[in-house]
């Protein structure tokens, strides 16, 4: 896989993590070498990097977000909050951590996580996609799926 | 050239110019990361995105975006067999048009507010580039006697330099690049017309977007023309490289600008340019090189 298209997610973190993930789009770690161009746009996206440890709020939006991406598609946690939630622990309002709402495939440790590991963890997850393909083949249809868009019409 | 060299000659351009349009979109962001003082993607980079989008799951919003896609594809594809069999200007540059539409259409349909915003975008931007598009193959049509790009035998960059520069400020637009990346605004509007299409659907699109630029690009070579074909294919490539070069030097030294600046700007000095031209080639003097 020579394209992974990126969706960068904010579930509530400190913004620490946020500025590592744009870090990687600066000239001096171009990730664009390695095809990886930061989309915005979850039905666009291949690889979903999520930072921060999922507020109550921010919950169903992760979720919707998932569910938008096509398959194959791959999570990676960024950071320590959004691994395990270490840096919030104890507060009432989150979830500890992406595993908890939706499946994570790589973890990125770090307070805040550097941009090499994270780069790092894309290429590992680049090496998943094969499975990740292979299973999309036995578990995704090959018909045309439709998923009505729930959004209100912009002449409302 | 015998009517069968001439069909295998139709063919083979068809099939290859949305490729070789895909190579220059690599070579487009290529140069960018290199203006931006970055490395860069590999040069084969648009490839690999068509095919990992080929390989992903089909989804839709509703079965017509699926139509509204292929339609696209369709009709820039056929603009563009008119082209390479050497055909009418008129029904190329029709034919192209009405394929614009279709991504218009295809935008519409999704309840998205982003995808309608991108398509209100992107008929602002037919509106501005379309009427200078239309008086350029105008003008190339008054200055051969014809239509018919098989007829074309003169040096256009010669007769008509100023319709050449009102045509790089066409492919500004039709490659969404900086001022007029109006449609597909990627930090406002995410990706404009394409926003709720996915897998092998944008990957539909991406092609027949190809199609059209390549059509854009089969026009401007009809600008250079030699006896000698070695001579007339090397300043045919010269040319299509000067202009992608020119449309990446503005793209990577300018800002986006209001819709209502481009649509302003191209209806008033894209159309007096060519007009100028025009005018000057009838009737003030016999050529403005001669
Ligand atoms: S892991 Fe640390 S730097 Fe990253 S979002 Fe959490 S608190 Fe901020």
């Amino acid at each position: 896989m020579k394209s992974p298209w990126i969706l960068h997610f904010d579930t509530g973190s400190c913004n620490g993590c946020d500025l590592e993930i744009w870090a990687l789009l600066t000239p001096k770690y171009d990730v664009e070498r390695f095809g990886m161009v930061n989309k915005a746009n979850p039905k666009h996206a291949d690889i979903l990097l999520i930072t921060g440890p999922v507020t109550k709020k921010c919950e169903e939006r992760l979720r919707k977000l998932y569910e938008q991406t096509p398959e194959p598609k791959l999570v990676i946690a960024c950071g320590d909050c959004a691994s395990t939630g270490a840096p919030f622990m104890d507060c009432y309002n989150h979830n500890h951590g992406v595993n908890n709402v939706i499946p994570v495939d790589v973890f990125v440790p770090g307070c805040a996580c550097r941009p090499e590991a994270i780069i790092d963890a894309v290429i590992i997850g680049i090496n998943k996609w094969k499975e990740k393909a292979e299973a999309m083949e036995t578990n995704v249809s090959h018909e045309d799926k439709i998923m009505p868009d729930d959004s209100p019409r912009s002449d409302q | 050239m015998g009517d069968l060299t001439l069909y295998a000659l139709a063919v083979f351009l068809t099939l290859t110019a949305p490729l070789a349009v895909g190579l220059l979109m690599g070579v487009d962001r290529k140069l960018t990361a290199r203006m931006q003082n970055r490395v860069g993607p590999p040069l084969l980079q648009p490839f690999y995105d068509l095919f990992k989008l080929l390989g992903k799951e089909r989804r839709l919003i509703n079965p017509s975006q699926a139509y509204f896609a292929l339609g696209y594809l369709l009709l820039e594809g056929t603009s563009l067999v008119v082209l390479a069999a050497q055909g009418d200007l008129l029904v190329v540059f029709f034919l192209s048009g009405a394929g614009s539409l279709f991504l218009v259409l295809g935008a519409f349909s999704a309840r998205s507010p982003f995808s309608q915003m991108g398509a209100q975008r992107e008929l602002l931007q037919i509106l501005a580039y379309e009427p200078v598009f239309f008086l350029i193959i105008v003008s190339i049509g008054i200055q051969e006697h014809s239509f018919i790009s098989r007829d074309m035998s003169q040096n256009l960059i010669v007769t008509l330099p100023l319709s050449l520069i009102a045509l790089v400020a066409v492919l500004v637009i039709k490659l969404q690049k900086s001022p007029y990346d109006i449609a597909h605004a990627h930090t406002e509007l995410v990706s404009g017309p394409l926003v709720e299409y996915s897998g092998p659907y944008l990957a539909t699109v991406e092609l027949a977007r190809w199609a059209e630029i390549a059509v854009v690009f089969g026009i401007l070579t009809l600008f250079w023309n030699d006896p000698e074909p070695v001579a007339a294919l090397l300043g045919k490539m010269v040319l299509v490289f000067a202009a992608l070069f020119t449309t990446l030097v503005i793209d990577n030294v300018t800002a986006r600008l209001t819709r209502r600046r481009m649509v302003t700007f191209t209806l008033s000095f894209g159309i007096a340019l060519v007009a100028a031209n025009i005018i000057w080639n009838l009737y003030l003097g016999q050529g403005v090189g001669i």
